[in-house]
């Protein structure tokens, strides 16, 4: 079974999982005018066609929209949240060069990231037992090789209380 | 009417049934409210556990300071995690992050319109090379529309002149005799012969 549309791949998790442009979190919207003809507007044509999926996967909450034929020359726009704009004009170059451009100005930089990623890490310890929405196990009795739970299966008469308790006794 | 606590699956139940001594809390359950008493509990009184004064006075000491021990600690950590998340936000670290942040921001700005400035001083240039390629390729236009009227006049001219160099060889009616005394007296002869090699003879005989 074929994959649907000109560039299929465009379409899988692998592809959008490689973006590696990720807003700073003042980006709320971003707006794209080119022309579906023209030779200067090829770099933005390319841009949204491979590159403005892989954005808006990395950023959920950004709000992106493209017009058409409105202007001679392409450009973008970025609207931040203290109500400064953006402007970033494309003309003539090509996909890889305006999403370095856009990398460099307003996407998080590497460190930043990884700090991050160290917090979400440090904030979420997977050794931790407790509720299923905040940690990965509730009891030992989950892992692998360890005792079962005495809810599912009983546990050898040697290892519970009651038997402990009664041979302790008998001994005295 | 009892409810069993935690995950249990349906076999379970059997097992628990012949053990004992589960660990259950009572739950309004399958009797409703004007269902009378069971046989076996008619003469039943409730009794609360037995205390002991003694104990309970030591007993309730203790409790009170272990308490408050763990009412401390708990208020302790949960003044610590908001004092964490206070510094996080508003503390001096974060007001300097702050501060590199805005800065980094100008700068890259900064660099994004030098950028644009690049490009538009290119386009400047573009659009005016293109205009002037209009302008040129108009005039070219122009000038060889004009250069083929002028051929043309020429043209024209030059046929002017030659027919009227050939007009004074003309036939009128003036010189109409002359002409056919002329043509009678020197009768013109346009036979010839050709061979194969291509030499041409005139010189035949005119009858």
């Amino acid at each position: 079974m074929p994959m649907k549309g000109r560039f299929p791949i465009r379409r899988t998790l692998d592809y959008l999982q490689k973006g590696d442009i990720i807003f700073k979190n003042r980006v709320k919207v971003m707006t794209v005018n080119y022309n579906t003809q023209g030779e200067l507007s090829d770099g933005a044509r390319s841009f949204v066609f491979f590159n403005v999926p892989q954005i808006q996967y990395k950023n959920p909450w950004v709000q992106i929209m493209m017009f058409k034929n409105m202007t001679p020359s392409p450009f973008l726009k970025f609207y931040l949240d203290d109500g400064e704009q953006v402007l970033v004009d494309v003309e003539g170059k090509d996909h890889k060069q305006i999403s370095q451009h856009v990398k460099k100005i307003l996407g998080k930089s590497e460190d930043v990231l990884h700090a991050e990623a160290q917090a979400r890490m440090q904030a979420s310890n997977p050794a931790n037992f407790g509720p299923k929405k905040y940690c990965l196990r509730e009891c030992i009795c989950e892992v692998d090789g360890q005792v079962p739970c005495p809810g599912t299966t009983p546990l050898p008469k040697e290892m519970t209380g009651k038997y402990r308790t009664k041979m302790a006794e008998s001994q005295e | 009417m009892f409810h069993v606590i935690g995950r249990r699956s349906a076999p379970v139940t059997r097992l628990l049934a012949s053990r004992g001594g589960v660990l259950v809390e009572s739950v309004r359950g399958r009797k409703s409210r004007g269902d009378p008493v069971a046989k076996s509990k008619e003469g039943r009184i409730k009794v609360p556990p037995p205390v002991d004064p003694r104990e309970m006075v030591v007993l309730k000491d203790r409790y009170t300071e272990y308490q408050l021990i763990l009412k401390a600690l708990r208020l302790e950590f949960r003044e610590e995690v908001l004092r964490k998340k206070f510094e996080e936000e508003t503390g001096s670290l974060a007001e300097e992050r702050a501060r590199q942040d805005a800065e980094e921001h100008r700068a890259l700005m900064l660099w994004n319109q030098e950028e644009n400035l690049r490009l538009l001083k290119a386009r400047v240039l573009r659009v005016q090379k293109e205009e002037e390629e209009a302008e040129r390729l108009k005039l070219e236009a122009v000038m060889k529309l004009e250069q083929q009227q002028q051929e043309f006049i020429k043209l024209k001219e030059k046929q002017v002149l030659q027919l009227q160099e050939e007009a004074k060889n003309f036939i009128t009616m003036e010189n109409l005799d002359q002409r056919i005394e002329e043509a009678l007296d020197h009768p013109k002869n346009y036979n010839f012969a050709v061979d194969k090699e291509g030499r041409v003879v005139r010189k035949t005989v005119l009858q």
